[in-house]
């Protein structure tokens, strides 16, 4: 087997024995939360209408099918982050980063064997969420297919590629709940999980762009909105290469870091 | 190409930094962890790595097995660089640390050394067979199944020896491996290591036990601030130092004249003399003289009338070489 596999069977292996199912309920309950207020403004405040400049901006009136997709997205986007960028100063902080990095196994597989096991926890999740919105009355249109899965693909590469330079910046500083947040913060306001990016001021568009999640973003709504009638390809295209570049940046300066990490503690 | 590990002036410095205002900045000189080292671990034998806490030992064990980059000097396993070939050199090598986690939790001691196996590329078959012989090595088969948050510490510990075996390593760097390990586990391990030397595995071991290092270690290193202080066999280090044979007397009772002939001899031979009591309160002397002073001293003892409770001899140990070797103060001189 390789490492990519061993990983995922070892990932899955602690995951079983880490947490009890009831942990689902906690990583359920930022998405369920953004879901519910929305629908409660929608219902409660804008009488059940959306706004012009809405449906100018996303191609759909369709807000709680928006929300929904915004919040299983941002759902994903957390929980494959929190996997991914963090497998390596888990490592470090429990004491086994040094005896993966004495084998002569690539980080690559190893993040790829991460990877994979985050994409079947969160798929669960993700699955689960959107069944918790369609009890709260949430109807989703049927998404096109093809469509579908190139958002999951460029998804996929959009979140591991930002993972990776983070995971190094993780281990270069010793911490990651500062590293993290931010991220989630900046995601959360600049990729357009739960509004349009257009509603943001200039430069904040500019910094959402430079993010390949706002691109996964946009073919996920593509294949899920009614009525948006997005081309999502060149879209597709800008994901792929962004979260290319930041997966090379990543592995570029992980080395670095792994070496900076190893310094600290020989040095303490 | 030569085989066994060899280093040639290694050096290992790190930057002292300190947070000024957005930057961290160097503050002072960087500490030298490891200075100007060259020694060599042929395989087919244990060589000792011996000095005092800070003296360099772990640093150095960490570049040898590429966790660490020198920051000059070379070192090569086989003829392959660490720096340039790192994967290949971790290949053939592994590291076994007292008291570092290097296991996972979560994970039985199978599942542990499986998954090692595959970093390691360990073949299927192989490997099977292999996690079945250490486990068996380390007396852990009938826990194997047990996740190893269950485990004791000398559980633990002995996994991460079964950890660093797991790919055949050609050179095994051993750093305190018998720490927390009970008697009869580290008496094994020891054995274990003798039986790797003889099958042509090289072995560096450092070490607390000096016991432990004079059984199993044909060459020593003793190092002191990242640098070489000396080097030999065991017996030929324990010889190099200047406190050799102790003579060590405990009078029955307390007499002045024996005192003053002990204090004489003493000083016609340049010993080195203590005086104190024992827990029984009768007087103890201690004796330290390159030569074994214990003819003169009982001659000494017996002309003023007095009565020995008790007289051992101590020939020099390698203990001594390294607190009189090791000592900075020696060291500077």
């Amino acid at each position: 087997m390789s490492v990519m596999g061993a990983t995922f069977v070892r990932n899955w292996r602690i995951t079983l024995r880490a947490y009890p199912w009831t942990y689902f309920v906690g990583t359920l309950a930022t998405g369920v939360l953004t879901i519910g207020v929305s629908m409660l403004a929608y219902r409660a405040i804008g009488g059940g209408r959306v706004g012009a400049s809405f449906t100018a901006a996303t191609g759909s009136a369709d807000y709680l099918g928006y929300v929904t997709i915004g919040a299983a997205a941002l759902t994903f986007a957390t929980r494959m982050v929190l996997w991914v960028a963090k497998a390596q100063i888990t490592e470090y902080r429990e004491g086994t980063l040094e005896s993966q990095l004495l084998t002569p196994a690539r980080r690559l597989p190893y993040l790829l064997g991460v990877t994979a096991q985050a994409l079947s926890t969160t798929a669960v999740e993700i699955t689960v969420l959107v069944a918790v919105a369609s009890a709260l009355g949430v109807r989703l249109s049927v998404p096109d297919p093809l469509t579908l899965l190139a958002a999951t693909v460029a998804a996929t590469v959009a979140v591991v590629g930002m993972s990776v330079p983070l995971s190094a910046l993780m281990l270069a500083a010793g911490e990651a709940h500062i590293t993290q947040n931010t991220l989630f913060t900046a995601m959360a306001l600049l990729c357009g999980f739960t509004f349009p990016t257009s509603y943001l001021p200039q430069a904040a568009r500019w910094l959402g762009e430079a993010l390949p999640v706002t691109w996964a973003l946009r073919v996920l709504r593509a294949a899920t909105l009614p009525g948006a009638d997005v081309d999502p390809w060149p879209a597709f295209a800008v994901c792929l290469v962004l979260g290319g570049v930041y997966l090379l940046l990543g592995l570029s300066i992980l080395k670095p870091a792994e070496r900076r990490a190893l310094h600290r503690s020989a040095r303490a | 190409m030569s085989t066994g590990i060899v280093t040639t002036d290694l050096r290992k410095t790190f930057p002292v930094r300190r947070w000024q205002g957005w930057r961290r900045r160097p503050v002072a000189a960087p500490v030298a962890a490891v200075d100007g080292l060259s020694l060599r671990i042929p395989p087919g034998q244990v060589t000792g790595l011996l000095g005092l806490n800070g003296a360099g030992k772990t640093t150095t064990i960490r570049i040898l097995s590429t966790l660490l980059r020198p920051t000059g000097g070379t070192v090569r396993v086989d003829g392959l660089d660490v720096v340039e070939h790192a994967r290949e050199v971790r290949r053939r090598i592994n590291v076994i640390s007292g008291g570092e986690r290097m296991v996972y939790d979560r994970l039985t001691a199978r599942e542990n050394l499986w998954y090692f196996g595959q970093l390691y590329d360990v073949p299927r078959a192989r490997l099977r067979v292999r996690i079945g012989e250490l486990l068996d090595l380390v007396g852990l088969t009938d826990a194997a199944q047990v996740p190893v948050e269950r485990y004791s510490r000398g559980m633990r510990q002995r996994l991460v020896i079964a950890r660093g075996l797991i790919n055949d390593p050609a050179y095994l760097l051993l750093d305190e491996p018998t720490l927390g390990l009970d008697a009869p586990i580290a008496h094994q391990l020891r054995a274990l290591i003798a039986q790797l030397a003889a099958d042509g595995v090289g072995v560096l071991l450092t070490s607390h036990y000096l016991a432990e290092v004079e059984q199993l270690c044909r060459h020593v290193y003793l190092i002191a601030r990242g640098s070489l202080v000396a080097q030999g066999s065991p017996a030929q280090l324990a010889g190099q130092t200047v406190r050799r044979h102790t003579v060590r007397l405990v009078l029955t009772v307390a007499d002045p004249a024996v005192t003053v002939a002990l204090r004489t001899l003493a000083a016609r031979h340049d010993a080195e003399l203590t005086v104190d009591v024992d827990d029984e309160g009768r007087p103890r002397f201690a004796l330290r003289h390159p030569e074994d002073l214990v003819g003169a001293v009982v001659t000494a003892v017996v002309q003023q009338g007095g009565t020995i409770a008790g007289l051992t001899v101590t020939p020099p140990t390698l203990e001594d070489a390294i607190l009189t070797l090791a000592d900075p103060a020696v060291v500077a001189r």
